[in-house]
């Protein structure tokens, strides 16, 4: 195992995780995406990334993460909701107005692949059908 | 829409642990946090029911990380490709780092 991955080696906890046993598991996780996505991005450029820099960008993913998850609690709290929804999540990104906007624009896509909206959509694509036979 | 590495369910386990942690600390009347007691409401001590997030709204966290690791990628080759190299190493992330917390 320890030798795909070059010189990483996790056998102590990490320092942050205080008592959370289920927690390394996850950052094996949050690692394997990273690398996924680093080699997919490096390799646009025609180039690799270091260990030491995977490994770097992990630890800031999952933090990254943990933040998140505080920010958006908040922000649901202060909408008085009882669960996070989307717009929690954009408006945690308000800092940067393009990934705001990148957000918002994933989150329409998404709300379009919901069943219901699939439904509107072919009872207007219906109506139309009509007035264009009609 | 390509495959987004990163899964709802990894991103949720996360999100549940920090909100447990929250949850027992709040309980243990060691939650110092002044804007989450606010938030929640300081003077009632009853259990609140542990937070939880939509579905979308986990799909929408899973594309802003994938976003932020792609953007700290981006940063550092571009810094490695200026100086004519092939890999990316520490040296790049370093001074990519300031500007990309700053953006997330």
């Amino acid at each position: 195992m320890a030798e795909e991955d070059g010189d990483f080696q996790r056998d102590e906890p990490h320092p942050d995780d205080r008592e959370d046993p289920v927690s390394g598991e996850l950052r094996d996780r949050v690692r394997l995406a990273v690398i996924k996505i680093a080699e997919s991005e490096a390799g646009k450029y025609g180039m690799e990334v270091s260990q030491p820099v995977v490994s770097c960008i992990a630890d800031l993913a999952f933090k990254f993460t943990e933040q998140l998850a505080k920010d958006l609690e908040l922000f649901m709290q202060h909408g008085g909701r009882k669960s996070v929804n989307m717009e929690d999540v954009i408006i945690s990104a308000h800092r940067n107005e393009d990934l705001a906007a990148t957000l918002r624009s994933f989150s329409k896509d998404l709300k379009e692949q919901e069943p219901q909206a699939e439904k509107k959509r072919k009872k207007a694509a219906k109506k139309d059908e009509k007035i264009v036979l009609d | 829409m390509a495959d987004n590495p990163f899964d709802a369910e990894t991103v949720h386990e996360i999100f549940k642990l920090v909100w447990r942690r929250k949850t027992q600390d709040r309980e243990r009347g060691e939650s110092t946090d002044d804007l989450q007691n606010e938030a929640v409401g300081g003077a009632s001590k009853k259990r609140r029911r542990p937070t939880t997030a939509n579905a979308n709204a986990l799909k929408l966290s899973c594309e802003l990380l994938r976003i932020f690791v792609a953007e700290a990628v981006q940063r550092a080759a571009i810094i490695a490709e200026a100086e004519g190299l092939e890999k990316v190493e520490a040296t790049h992330l370093e001074r990519v780092l300031p500007q990309l917390l700053l953006d997330f």
